[in-house]
């Protein structure tokens, strides 16, 4: 394919927790923002384009856009704007990517952010209000009573299409409910490790998650993700611009993919008919894809970590399946055996990924940005002890089934 | 729940959800708005090019300075109309349009001090009478309480 050499030269993130009240949107988004651009050592006036986005209708900000180019240096620039749902993170960080590796731009900058506290609301509800209820708002017209809308297809929305996926999951490979309390507790001890992570729990175990109540079948409440404050940023620029640089984490393929499954088309109403909703080809095509852009042939071998999105326990096993890092319906097992530890053959989030971290526009950007972190050797008390050559970040999202892939590596393709 | 109210409108009731907000108005914004409870306005002056913004933010937007509290400056409250218009038509609350009883003027405000504008209602004054320049001053709710609204609208100076 014929596109430029581009590498992330730079990371910010802001401390992630339940509640920033000290900070408005704008004041938020700009901790990040400066941060990456000062991580890469460039001014603001360098920077050539911005990419922004967050979740559509959450935070209560129709175009926050609009709002936060004067706090960013983004006056007199193209600002272009990505809404994906939970995958937002993945495409805009995929979007600076594209403006760089088509020559149009050297230096772009990658911001993501959620600020959930805006809500009055718990957790995400005031958001699902625009996605869940107005992206379902056709069914009606197929006949299908509110009632019967929220009860069967939109349960607690993503929490609602992940029980299911779960439960498809765990039937055809054997994995149990225990398996969930290990991830879930892996992820509080890797978060732990990260200062920037929202819930931290050092020495957590499965028996401590176990303990917990549980919410929605096979769900308990230690299986799910917070609803963070927080925002990430990156600065992605041109190959002759990064060799420059000490630190750099190579873009070395990338794929996405969405499909009508996003819309739950075929869960009630006559779409495509994906009868396994723990299937998600979407991320083994785009794996697939990503892979042969990067040159890599064996991810078992040649993927040293990854950055999987993981609102629930679940997915970290689905998608470290369709990631290509573990055998079909086998990640549990090597889970058991401790390869997805930080210090594991295979580390799976080690910055305890979206299940302790969940600012849902930045979620799927911060898993480039860790996984930048990892290949430049800057992830500090989460760095993975062993060489990272190449790291796989995974976005997922949409309304249920937008996937973003991103390999990056510690040199050029 | 849902009713066919008429063919071809669907009109959907009883959601589950209430979808209310509180943004989060950041450190110097709300001292902007608990000073309104003194008679107060207060904007952020950038150090290095001398900007000055109402209501007072914390990153300069013309040459990107962080801002803090020690840049917050208090205003006479003075300021010159620099733009209106005139509404004779409001909504109903019910989604109608009803000609309003009375115009009612709104206007751009340059205070003393300041390089930004705010936008207010202007009172005690005809439509005929407005007209670009002129000098306006704030009217003050009488007990104040730290909110947008102490500032009921401006008015010419005396």
């Amino acid at each position: 394919m014929m596109f430029r050499n581009v590498a992330i030269i730079g990371c910010g993130q802001t401390k992630h927790s339940s509640k920033r009240r000290d900070v408005s949107l704008p004041e938020m988004i700009e901790e990040a923002a400066w941060r990456a651009m000062e991580d890469a050592q460039v001014t603001p006036e360098e920077i050539d384009a911005i990419v922004v986005g967050n979740m559509q209708g959450f935070g209560g900000v129709a175009q926050p856009d609009q709002w936060i180019g004067d706090w960013i240096g983004a006056p007199g620039k193209p600002v272009m704007r990505i809404a994906t749902g939970g995958t937002t993170g993945g495409s805009v960080g995929q979007g600076a990517i594209y403006a760089v590796a088509s020559g149009m731009y050297d230096k772009v900058l990658a911001v993501a952010w959620e600020k959930h506290s805006d809500s009055k609301e718990p957790g995400a509800t005031t958001g699902l209000l625009h996605v869940a209820l107005a992206n379902f708002f056709h069914a009606f017209n197929y006949g299908m009573n509110l009632k019967s809308l929220v009860a069967t297809t939109v349960v607690g929305a993503a929490a609602g299409v992940a029980v299911y996926q779960a439960m498809f999951y765990m039937h055809r490979s054997g994995c149990r409910i225990e398996h969930f309390d290990m991830v879930a507790a892996k992820s509080r001890r890797n978060a732990a490790k990260n200062k920037y992570a929202h819930l931290q729990w050092p020495g957590c175990t499965p028996e401590d998650i176990a303990k917990t109540e549980m919410v929605a079948y096979p769900f308990r409440f230690g299986h799910i993700c917070p609803a963070s404050d927080g925002a990430s940023a990156i600065v992605v620029a041109a190959e002759d611009i990064a060799k420059k640089k000490e630190d750099k984490a190579w873009v070395k393929g990338l794929a996405s993919y969405s499909d009508e499954e996003n819309q739950l088309m075929s869960e009630s109403y006559g779409g495509v008919g994906i009868l396994d909703a723990s299937e998600q080809m979407g991320c083994r095509v785009s794996a697939m894809k990503a892979y042969r852009m990067a040159g890599i042939t064996d991810p078992k071998r040649e993927i040293d970590v990854a950055e999987i999105y993981q609102p629930f326990p679940s997915q970290e096993l689905i998608f470290a399946e369709r990631l290509g890092l573990f055998d079909e319906g086998k990640a549990w097992v090597a889970l058991e055996e401790g390869e997805m530890e930080i210090d594991g053959r295979m580390p799976t989030d080690p910055s305890g990924g979206v299940l302790a971290t969940n600012a849902i526009g930045s979620s799927a950007l911060q898993r480039i940005l860790e996984a930048a972190l990892q290949v430049m050797g800057k992830a500090e008390e989460h760095q993975v002890p062993k060489e990272v050559r190449n790291a796989v970040a995974h976005g997922w999202g949409g309304v249920t089934n937008y996937t973003t892939v991103t390999v990056l590596g510690d040199s050029p393709r | 729940m849902l009713h066919l109210e008429r063919e071809g409108i669907v009109r959907v009731k009883g959601l589950p959800f209430v979808a209310r907000f509180k943004w989060s108005t950041g450190f110097l914004m709300e001292r902007f708005i608990k000073s309104l409870a003194e008679k107060k306005l207060l904007g952020a002056k950038c150090p290095s090019c001398g900007y000055t913004y109402v209501p007072p933010r914390s990153r300069c937007g013309k040459c990107l300075t962080k801002l803090g509290e020690k840049n917050l400056v208090e205003l006479s409250g003075r300021g010159v109309l620099v733009g209106y218009t005139t509404a004779y038509v409001g909504l109903d609350g019910e989604g109608n349009f009803v000609d309003l009883e009375k115009p009612r003027v709104i206007g751009a405000i340059k205070l003393e001090g300041a390089d930004s504008t705010i936008f207010m209602p202007i009172g005690e004054i005809d439509p005929e009478g407005v007209r670009e320049g002129m000098e306006v001053e704030p009217k003050w709710r009488e007990a104040t309480r730290g909110e947008l609204a102490d500032i009921e609208y401006f008015k010419p100076s005396r």
